[in-house]
């Protein structure tokens, strides 16, 4: 980056232009080398089987095979993965969403002998590597017979995330103790206070839970990898390992198409819902 | 951060004010106290019972598991006592296994942090367009696994990688960067790929630290590097243990080696690369290749208590230096 275009009025003026520009070119390169890998991958799901072999490079398809797409949405049953994917994802987004708002109201507003305790074990939780249980956890599951179908999905959503719990909780200790008093002049006991007066105000961080929950249960492989069989399973497991040819090798060019399909919705929805996700974080404490 | 911090923000000036200071002499008000302890289980419950089965249980059913010879299909396994932790102890494999996930955390957490910081400051600068930079910089942290990894599997194709596109343009031979001895390098680029999430955090860390700090720093003549030395790094530690700590723990049990594995998945356990074969993989051979469940379930707990020391001496020896932001006088 140099300076020699520009006019020299004040030397502090060119210095704060130039500043700029370094900064503006290295943010483009950066932003850049950030998009790199997906602007690869999207290019590699347009290119012919053939030109992936091809030595050197190819950069950008000879010609552009739009019916990649359509071709890897054929190969497999694509549709009926991602049906399984939005079901599981909507059945464990719900219910921890619900679950996760009512253990942290209970956090935030209930108190008894040993709260300190259990409030410190729910922090501490988050830090538990869960990979690790998920592993018993399948023997367990697989013993009492529900491999291969959606209910440890509807188990873990009935338990809540400590992390949900946490963002929770953090909300409803914000808000004013006159909201408690309004109900119990209304004659609510806690459960009404909760579900008529709490959970309407907290529609931010529902909203918030709700889509980092889906983002988990759409993104996740390992879990339905290991719980379901193959038809029954997610469109994660499906795009990582079913668009192979009769010799187990993956098709490179149709896998790229599928995985671009399998990414994009979640993309839109991080863009649509950026604005609460960002004010969600900010406001959890957990910066 | 975590119980510590958290515990001077634990206690909202709600109904736990009066908790437990109710005299008995008053009936009503006792009744009031028991029912709202009632209320605290119930509404808790969810998460206590969740927590008991989903994780304890699991985790005691592993533990018994380690002593047994468990296979899963056999029905002749027996107890063989601490025989499965001996075993792993004398096993070469554990500890080169073992190795490769710290060095593999040793790289990528510091790697990725420092990624995300300068990101963040970089980002938090006052220019047209800074939205735009954070949103794009961030995307890559939302694509899931799976995406990233068949993303980097093209990337860093032997024929029709574009790595090897720019590299062989140079006039270098082509480098098979997804087997040994590369693949590492590659895996903790799927990690630096994903800095926005330190970033993003950073961020909003970075926008508390008080104005006024920084024009004090610059009426002194602090240069640009002192100030974010003395200052910005010190009110973003907290932000940074708490990245240090969930990125040791994500880091030891990533899976990305099997998602970038020649065959995909866990039935291509055995064709990962040996530069990824990290403890974790190791486990999961164990599970799954060859259904030693007993046997993985030692290597699984041996891990576990692993993870816990090093949560521990991390929090320990960032005790000093991490500096929270708490004025005495403004928090009640």
């Amino acid at each position: 980056m140099t300076t020699t275009g520009l006019e020299p009025t004040s030397q502090g003026r060119v210095r704060v232009r130039a500043d700029r520009l370094v900064l503006y070119t290295a943010l483009v390169v950066i932003t850049g080398l950030f998009l790199g890998p997906f602007g690869w991958l999207v290019l590699t799901g347009l290119k012919d089987q053939g030109e992936l072999a091809a030595a050197p490079v190819h950069w950008l398809p000879a010609h552009v095979e739009w019916h990649n797409f359509a071709d890897a949405y054929r190969l497999v049953d694509f549709l009926g993965y991602a049906r399984n994917s939005l079901i599981i994802a909507m059945i464990y987004a719900t219910l921890v969403t619900l679950s996760s708002a009512w253990v942290g109201f209970g956090f935030a507003r209930l108190t008894a002998p040993g709260k300190k305790t259990l409030f410190g074990v729910l922090v501490g939780s988050m830090m538990l590597p869960q990979m690790i249980t998920l592993l018993p956890t399948y023997l367990i599951f697989a013993k009492l017979g529900m491999v291969d179908t959606y209910w440890p999905w509807v188990l873990w959503g009935l338990a809540s995330a400590p992390y949900l719990v946490f963002l929770f909780r953090q909300f409803f200790a914000g808000l004013p103790r006159e909201l408690e008093e309004a109900a119990i002049v209304d004659g609510c006991g806690y459960a009404g206070m909760f579900w008529r007066i709490f959970l309407p105000q907290s529609w931010p961080v529902l909203s918030a839970s709700f889509v980092i929950a889906f983002t988990w249960t759409w993104g996740d492989y390992i879990a339905p990898q290991l719980l379901l069989s193959t038809d029954r399973s997610t469109l994660a497991v499906a795009v990582m390992t079913r668009y192979v040819n009769s010799a187990g090798t993956p098709v490179a060019n149709l896998q790229a198409a599928a995985s671009v399909m399998y990414v994009v919705p979640i993309l839109l929805v991080f863009l649509v819902a950026q604005r609460g996700f960002v004010a969600g974080m900010s406001t959890s404490g957990l910066k | 951060m975590t119980t510590h911090q958290l515990s001077s923000v634990a206690d909202p000036p709600g109904p736990a004010a009066d908790g437990g200071r109710t005299r008995s002499a008053e009936r009503p008000r006792t009744t009031m106290a028991a029912r709202r302890h009632r209320a605290f289980y119930l509404f808790t419950s969810p998460w206590i019972i969740g927590f008991t089965l989903l994780t304890i249980a699991p985790m005691a059913f592993a533990l018994w598991l380690s002593f047994t010879t468990y296979d899963g299909i056999s029905p002749h396994w027996h107890l063989v006592g601490l025989g499965n932790y001996r075993e792993l102890a004398g096993d070469p494999q554990t500890w080169k296994a073992l190795g490769r996930a710290g060095l593999f955390a040793v790289v990528s957490v510091p790697l990725s942090i420092i990624a995300g910081l300068a990101l963040a400051v970089l980002v938090n600068r006052p220019i047209r367009g800074r939205g735009l930079f954070r949103t794009l910089l961030y995307l890559p942290a939302v694509v899931p696994p799976v995406g990233a990894g068949i993303a980097f599997k093209n990337l860093f194709d032997q024929n029709s990688g574009a790595v090897n596109g720019v590299w062989t343009s140079f006039g270098f031979d082509a480098i098979g960067w997804l087997a040994d001895p590369y693949a590492r390098y590659v895996l903790v680029m799927t990690v630096l790929w994903a800095a926005g999430n330190v970033m993003i955090i950073s961020l909003a860390g970075l926008q508390d630290v008080p104005r006024e700090l920084h024009e004090a720093a610059r009426l002194d003549g602090a240069s640009a590097w002192r100030t974010f030395r003395g200052i910005t790094v010190p009110l973003l530690s907290p932000v940074l243990l708490f990245q240090t700590v969930t990125g040791v723990i994500a880091s030891v049990q990533t899976i990305m080696p099997m998602l970038l594995a020649p065959v995909p998945g866990t039935s291509g356990l055995t064709t990962i690369p040996q530069s990824d074969y990290t403890y974790m993989i190791h486990v999961f051979s164990e599970y799954f290749a060859l259904g030693r469940y007993g046997y993985a379930s030692a290597l699984l707990w041996v891990l576990f208590v692993l993870i816990l020391v090093a949560t521990g001496l991390i929090f320990r020896f960032t005790s000093g230096v991490v500096f929270y932001n708490v004025d005495p006088e403004a928090n009640p």
